[in-house]
């Protein structure tokens, strides 16, 4: 059995983002990188699944990105991942999620993956598009924002949360691919002994030039802040009519009162 | 010159400092006021499971083989968090290294993997006595042998972890006729053995989830395959070890230091006064300017000390340079942040009167200030003499 946990590495949320001289993305220098939160998630299911079918089971990472990647790399094989492939790729954030996902689908497609876990969305560019087009363009079943995973002879059991709180479970045959959601698992934090070991574990390095093929269908033309709205209202006077002048503006602008 | 941390360094610390604020902080504070340690213990357990009990000892007894720069760092990141868990941590290391040090197969194979597992809570260091602090030579617990055993008798004083430590390394008189320091001998003593009782806590002024307790020795029998190291070599080690234990408190006060940096500084980006945020101040920039400078001074005199201890190279001076330096920034940085919160500060509504009772202590124990100050000059001097 062979499986594939995606990932990304995004910039630290908290961090305060400006653009990048082209104006089209976010500028790097200063940012403090870690492990896409979505993704963690999807390590912890598949090593999981991984720990559960035991020795006959291989579990490789996959990041495309510069060598800063090899750190949130190094994190999953911590987690327990076996071995990692890194895309090199220095303009990886330039690349649209139709050619990422085709960097990713030329990596495995002669590779036998039988599931591929990957995040919902990355929690910088948020296209929420990549896992999709690669079970597509894999011709992969799939099925997105999983909440629940179970695996049993070739049939993944995935649990789905949809709009309003309502449940649903979807069932796939392998090969399969899901998306992972918040609420999935709780990500393990990696022991220090595994940290050191990870150092052992193979890592591949990959030139994307070596698996892209496929021109964008998709740019991002502009990356700037929302423009600054103005100072909000201010009342003033009685506060017994400022309570009434709350209530008519919590009606008529929000949906707070009804 | 090469100044940035390696990947696992980077992972290691960044695994401390998640799991400081998703477990630590949330309970520091209450911790602090509560005599419930409960939720101490749990901590300490997961952090054993995480790898955080031994550091820089190696696989084969449990350890984490992360090395002197990763211990530093995650001490840092802990004590942002919780300065009581931290020092539990720094010490319980201290003592499996020092059992890694000088301990028999057997001794490394019977405690420290009961360290770095999380069996054991923490590991004690009993070396201060009432009369013996900065001179630990004029100790005067004695252990006189008998047939295959030592029989102890005396008592320690401010041992960290006393009720819970499932080990402690104990120096004694062995003796008591040799010049000073030449008839100590170094022990190691189990938790619950009779005859060792654990006395009264202290009722600190800060850390206080670390208990810090009296440790009685009353015709404590060990066996005499529990002396460590050579028979009266002991001083030696515990000098020898002590140093690599400065390294843990520098770098719990960097920790201590930094978390009340960082508040105050947030704080003042928040508070307003004369219709502006304080932080527009120049008094109040001039606080961050030099509290963040000399924060970051500690942090490489920290980097470096832990580095040289890392590639085998001397170490002790910078290692109390590293401490000195480290603690004593620590006060001055509770002291200014405290300044930035005015009264809050001053109330337990806020950390920082939490964060500058626990940075107090950074400058006395493991070797007072002056302390270090003895031993930075006299490696001075002897490279002019």
């Amino acid at each position: 059995m062979k499986l594939l946990v995606c990932i990304k590495q995004v910039p630290d949320l908290e961090s305060r983002f400006k653009a990048n001289a082209e104006g089209v993305w976010y500028n790097e220098t200063d940012l403090a990188f870690r492990m896409n939160e979505y993704d963690e998630y999807a390590v912890e299911q598949a090593v999981q699944l991984r720990e559960k079918l035991g020795d006959g089971c291989e579990l490789t990472v996959l990041s495309i990105g510069p060598d800063r990647v090899v750190e949130a790399i190094k994190k999953a094989l911590a987690m327990g991942c076996d071995n990692a492939a890194h895309i090199q790729d220095s303009a990886a954030s330039s690349k649209d999620p139709w050619q990422i996902a085709s960097i990713i689908s030329a990596y495995a497609k002669d590779k036998g993956f039988d599931i591929i876990f990957t995040g919902m969305q990355s929690q910088d560019r948020g296209s929420a598009q990549v896992g999709v087009t690669v079970a597509e363009q894999l011709g992969f079943a799939c099925t997105t924002t999983i909440i629940g995973f179970a695996y049993d002879g070739g049939t993944v059991t995935a649990k789905r949360e949809l709009e309003g709180g309502i449940k649903a479970a979807v069932k796939l045959k392998t090969p399969a691919l899901v998306t992972c959601q918040l609420g999935l698992n709780t990500p393990r934090y990696p022991t220090l002994p595994n940290i050191m070991k990870a150092k052992k574990k193979e890592i591949t390095a990959i030139p994307v030039a070596d698996l892209l093929k496929e021109a964008a269908l998709a740019t991002t033309t502009s990356f700037h802040p929302p423009a600054k709205k103005g100072g909000g209202i201010v009342l003033e006077g009685d506060v017994a009519d400022l309570v009434e002048k709350v209530i008519a503006i919590l009606k008529d602008k929000t949906a707070v009162l009804r | 010159m090469f100044l940035d941390l390696t990947e696992e360094q980077k992972l290691i610390q960044n695994t401390a400092r998640e799991f400081a604020r998703a477990e630590l902080e949330p309970v520091a504070a209450a911790l602090d006021q509560s005599h419930d340690r409960t939720p101490l213990l749990k901590n300490l357990k997961k952090l054993a499971e995480l790898g955080f009990m031994g550091l820089n000892v190696k696989g084969q007894y449990g350890g984490s083989e992360a090395g002197v720069v990763a211990f530093s760092l995650a001490i840092t990141e802990i004590a942002r968090a919780c300065a009581s868990t931290a020092v539990t941590l720094s010490v319980s290391n201290m003592v499996c290294e020092v059992i890694q040090a000088v301990g028999t197969e057997a001794q490394k194979n019977a405690y420290i993997p009961k360290i770095c597992s999380g069996e054991y809570p923490a590991g004690g260091f009993a070396l201060t006595e009432s009369g013996a602090g900065s001179d630990p030579s004029g100790m005067t617990t004695q252990a006189v042998r008998d047939g295959d055993e030592y029989v102890l008798n005396g008592s320690k004083i401010f041992i960290t972890s006393a009720p819970y430590a499932g080990v402690f390394v104990v120096w004694a008189v062995t003796d008591k006729d040799a010049p000073k320091g030449k008839g100590i001998s170094c022990f190691l003593v189990e938790g619950g053995t009779p005859g060792l009782i654990v006395g009264k806590e202290e009722k600190k002024m800060g850390q206080h989830a670390s208990a810090t307790n009296e440790l009685i020795f009353d015709s404590c029998r060990v066996p005499a395959t529990a002396m460590m190291g050579k028979l009266n070599d002991g001083f030696r080690i515990a000098v020898a070890e002590l140093t690599g234990g400065r390294i843990g408190i520098g770098s719990l006060a960097l920790g201590v230091g930094l978390a009340a940096m960082d508040y105050a500084t947030g704080y003042a980006t928040e508070r307003v006064q004369f219709s502006q945020k304080i932080s527009n101040f120049q008094a109040l920039q001039w606080m961050m300017a030099d509290g963040y400078t000399e924060l970051e001074a500690s942090r490489l005199l920290l980097m470096s000390a832990a580095w040289r201890k890392e590639n085998g190279k001397s170490f002790a001076k910078e290692a109390s340079m590293a401490k000195l330096f480290a603690t004593e920034t620590a006060n001055r940085a509770c002291y200014s942040a405290l300044q930035m919160l005015g009264g809050y500060g001053y109330t337990e509504d806020y950390p920082l009167e939490r964060y500058t009772r626990d940075a107090r202590i950074t400058t006395i124990y493991e070797g007072t200030s002056e302390v270090q100050r003895l031993i930075i000059s006299r490696e001075i001097l002897r490279n002019f003499s």
